[in-house]
């Protein structure tokens, strides 16, 4: 019956862009490894266990969030919130501790912390589904209320003794071993609970039915309500992804800094944000991999922690990543070839 | 009326559905019955309510009123979901495909969420959803090759696209197949494969609905024919017993004529000439010429090279060769040097290329032309008013003002929005991309009057299009092209359309 047999074949000429319209990290990645190479010829001091750890130290702590954010861009919103949600999750799970059962076991905090996160996201989800509202716009609300709503009523207080279940997590290490200058270097845990999460985040991304339909509702909210796809369900689980998120990486922060200062973490968004679009998200939604985020993260990690080491001011960091961010979303943009 | 006699069985009977927007009554008590494995064409002019029913039929919006039978089933209403459970697909006009999602997810993903009664917890069957959209695309004349499979619709042309909506349309064992403008982005050779689909479909004992405005197309698949003018059914019967006049009549309430309207012949003068322009890869060595007063046909199928050549004339995908207007040699490097140069192109998808659906269409005439409509530095605001109600009165463009959203008027009368904006600029040259895709008969008729009694004036028309019986009873003269080169031209007095048909798909 086919009259016509038209699968458009692929010209070898566009070959690379093809690789990499449907691969965007490939140009994280080939960033990670320019820049690498750059920081090495400077300092070859780069080149070591102690710096790749801690490059992975800082992965680990802004990556849990980015994966959230990652969720919340697939489906076409974005969520500026998360830190906010974060601080007030890992203070007011300290506070709540400290005063009542400071000897629990960590995971009383991971849950409570967990929850709270939980219960914040999905009330940015909630109101951006109700309302119609551009998410935009309700999670700068939503920060200053849950910042404002933590300074004003859980306290301002700096607690430099948080309690020693948490205290213990920051402390544990995955691999710890002392190099020839007798200095200690440690794997912290954290790096395998990012890749715990980087791993479910891709299994739901990728393995389940609400994976795709993030990608549907991101690609267009209308064709997928006239699919059956439900919005609100898509949108409450974004948002409550990214709160569970939040609330885990805040926990995390204040562990591993063995302090909980209610005044952490916010101010940081736009390079979480930042970091997952240099891993090949669309701010307009419908896009984004679990790859590419954290290929995302460690760039911006790598700009963070080495660029000092390269001689360059720290004030000029920013300008660093300004001017990534903007290559990479012109070459980014060139994608759309329709 | 008669209605086939067949002993099918009934499968979804709507009951005097009304459905009122804003005061506007868009369906005024509309009873239908879909039996299995038949075939019916939803006619009817735009704004007639058509719309309308079949978003009731799919779910995407209520009815104020009236029952839905499914399967003797009543229902108030369905949603979205809910259609699609008791088996009613629908390939939209727009699409409707995600353009981030792969080929394979946009046929097959809804399958799935279907059956899984639209929770979104469950675990997804890549295998299984690869091999429903494989399946699917083979039926419809599609190789499913992994490479295209994974391809991201944003990569692919309009075509392509529509083959692969109306696969995720038969994906699935569908009881009732709604199409609505199926052929709209399609060619003869491929609305030939569509027909086989719905034969084949048919024989399954699959019903499909038909939403379209080619009456030849409509009467060449054949089945029922149902009617609908103002909201209200007006027939409803097998089309053997009904012409393409009565058809129309019915539509419009109106006996239109299929004639040309222009008494004068085109001018000597010469208005373009386009001598060996060639773009790689999409067209080569074309030339042609336009007198003043004269309307050229360009027709082919879509990979004849058509489509790039009016984008190339627009200044959007500039060409090499050499192109002269009135003798003299001009360059139109962008759109900008174009309408400079007196080359005015309404674009063929007028929804995304041309119009800004939300602003009034006040705006949208004079968008153009702002530059000759200021007063110091500022806009003029009063002149700018007169200009629109002018073009509006001359085009026949019915709002009540000029202040309404462009979004708010039919089809047909966004498509003379679009001319106006043009005409405003005061062109030489009207490039017209597919004119009336979309657009009901009586639109069409009353845009064909505009645009000869223009060619009269001495304007040079150009229109694109795969629509023959247009290009017939409009143009002076027929280019076919064919794989970048024009393969033949006619003068279209004389020419039958089985003839032009005929060089459009020899190979």
């Amino acid at each position: 019956m086919a009259l016509t047999t038209r699968a458009p074949e692929p010209t070898p000429s566009r070959s690379w862009w093809q690789v990499v319209s449907r691969r965007p990290e490939f140009i994280t990645l080939a960033l990670i490894i320019l820049l690498s190479i750059l920081i090495a010829v400077i300092n070859p001091a780069f080149l070591s266990v102690g710096s790749l750890f801690d490059i992975l130290r800082a992965t680990a702590r802004m990556g849990i969030f980015a994966l959230g954010v990652l969720l919340v861009l697939a489906a076409g919103g974005i969520d500026v919130s998360f830190t906010a949600i974060g601080a007030f999750a890992f203070y007011t799970t300290t506070i709540f501790l400290l005063g009542v059962a400071p000897d629990a076991p960590f995971a009383l905090p991971l849950l409570i912390a967990c929850g709270i996160g939980v219960l914040l996201g999905l009330l940015n989800g909630f109101v951006v589904d109700r309302f119609k509202a551009p998410s935009l716009i309700v999670t700068i609300a939503t920060q200053y209320l849950i910042r404002g709503f933590l300074l004003a009523f859980v306290g301002t207080k700096h607690i430099m003794d948080i309690p020693a279940s948490m205290k213990g997590f920051g402390t544990w290490n995955l691999v710890q071993f002392r190099n020839a200058n007798n200095a200690l270097v440690s794997l912290p845990m954290t790096v395998a609970v990012l890749a715990v999460v980087a791993i479910i985040t891709w299994w739901i991304l990728n393995r389940t039915v609400m994976g795709r339909a993030i990608y549907a509702v991101g690609g267009s909210v209308p064709i997928a309500e006239r699919l059956g796809i439900s919005v609100r369900g898509v949108y409450l689980f974004v948002f409550g992804y990214a709160g569970l998120l939040a609330g885990l990486g805040g926990l995390l922060h204040a562990s591993s800094n063995r302090q909980a200062n209610p005044f952490d973490l916010v101010g940081t968004e736009l390079d979480v944000i930042a970091a997952v679009v240099l891993g090949g998200a669309r701010v307009t939604g419908g896009t984004g991999t679990v790859q590419g985020t954290i290929l995302g993260v460690i760039l911006i990690v790598l700009i963070q922690n080495n660029l000092v080491m390269m001689g360059v001011p720290s004030t000029w960091q920013k300008v660093v990543i300004g001017v990534i961010i903007l290559v990479a979303s012109g070459v980014f943009s060139r994608r759309k070839t329709s | 009326m008669t209605t086939a006699t067949t002993n099918t069985t009934e499968f979804l009977r709507l009951e005097s559905i009304t459905k009122t927007f804003g005061g506007v009554r868009a369906l005024r008590g509309v009873s239908v019955t879909i039996r299995s494995g038949e075939i019916y064409h939803l006619l009817g002019e735009n704004g007639s309510g058509k719309s309308t029913l079949i978003k009731i039929i799919s779910g995407a919006q209520p009815p104020d009123g009236g029952t839905i039978i499914v399967r003797g089933q009543s229902y108030q209403k369905l949603g979205a979901l809910e259609s699609l459970k008791v088996g009613i697909e629908t390939v939209y006009q727009d699409l409707s495909l995600f353009p981030n999602l792969s080929v394979a997810e946009n046929i097959a993903f809804n399958a799935q969420l279907v059956q899984n009664n639209g929770r979104l917890a469950r675990v997804l069957d890549w295998k299984a959803l690869r091999e429903v959209a494989g399946s699917a695309l083979r039926r419809v004349g599609l190789e499913p090759t992994k490479d295209f499979l994974e391809t991201t619709i944003e990569q692919l042309p309009i075509a392509v696209r529509q083959l692969v909506a109306i696969a995720r349309g038969i994906a699935t064992k569908a009881t009732l197949v709604i199409m609505d403008e199926p052929t709209a982005a399609l060619t003869q050779k491929e609305v030939e494969n569509l027909i086989n689909i719905v034969s084949t479909l048919r024989k399954e004992g699959v019903s499909v609905l038909f939403v379209s405005h080619k009456l030849d197309e409509v009467f060449r698949i054949g089945g029922n024919v149902i009617v609908i003018r103002d909201g209200q059914k007006v027939a409803d019967g097998n089309l053997k017993d009904y012409t393409k006049e009565d058809i129309a009549f019915l539509m419009t309430g109106k006996r239109l004529e299929n004639h040309r309207y222009r008494n004068a012949e085109p001018q000597q003068e010469m208005l373009l000439e386009v001598q060996n322009l060639s773009q790689r890869d999409e067209f080569e060595d074309v030339s042609f010429k336009l007198r003043k007063g004269e309307i050229l046909g360009i027709t082919g199928l879509l990979d004849s090279g058509r489509n790039e050549l009016a984008l190339a004339l627009s200044g959007v995908n500039p060409a090499r060769g050499t192109i002269r207007l009135e003798g003299k040699t001009v360059e139109i490097k962008n759109p900008r040097d174009a309408i400079s140069l007196g080359i005015a192109y309404v674009p063929e998808d007028r929804l995304t290329e041309g119009l800004f659906l939300k602003k009034p269409i006040r705006e949208n005439i004079v968008v153009a032309i702002l530059n000759r409509l200021s007063k110091g530095n500022q806009l003029d605001d009063a002149k700018i008013t007169t200009v629109a109600e002018t073009s509006v009165k001359d085009l026949q463009i019915s709002t009540p003002n000029v202040m309404l959203p462009a979004q708010a008027l039919s089809g047909g009368n966004q498509q003379r929005v679009m001319v106006a904006r043009w005409l405003a600029t005061n062109p030489k040259v009207l490039i017209l991309h597919g004119p009336t895709m979309g657009v009901d008969v009586g639109s069409k008729d009353a845009l064909y009057k505009i645009v000869q009694s223009l060619a009269e004036k001495g304007l040079g028309v150009i229109i694109i299009s795969d629509d023959l019986p247009e290009l017939l009873q409009n143009c002076d003269s027929i280019l076919v092209m064919k794989k970048g080169w024009v393969a033949k031209t006619f003068v279209a007095d004389t020419l039958a359309e089985s003839e032009l048909a005929k060089e459009l798909l020899a190979a």
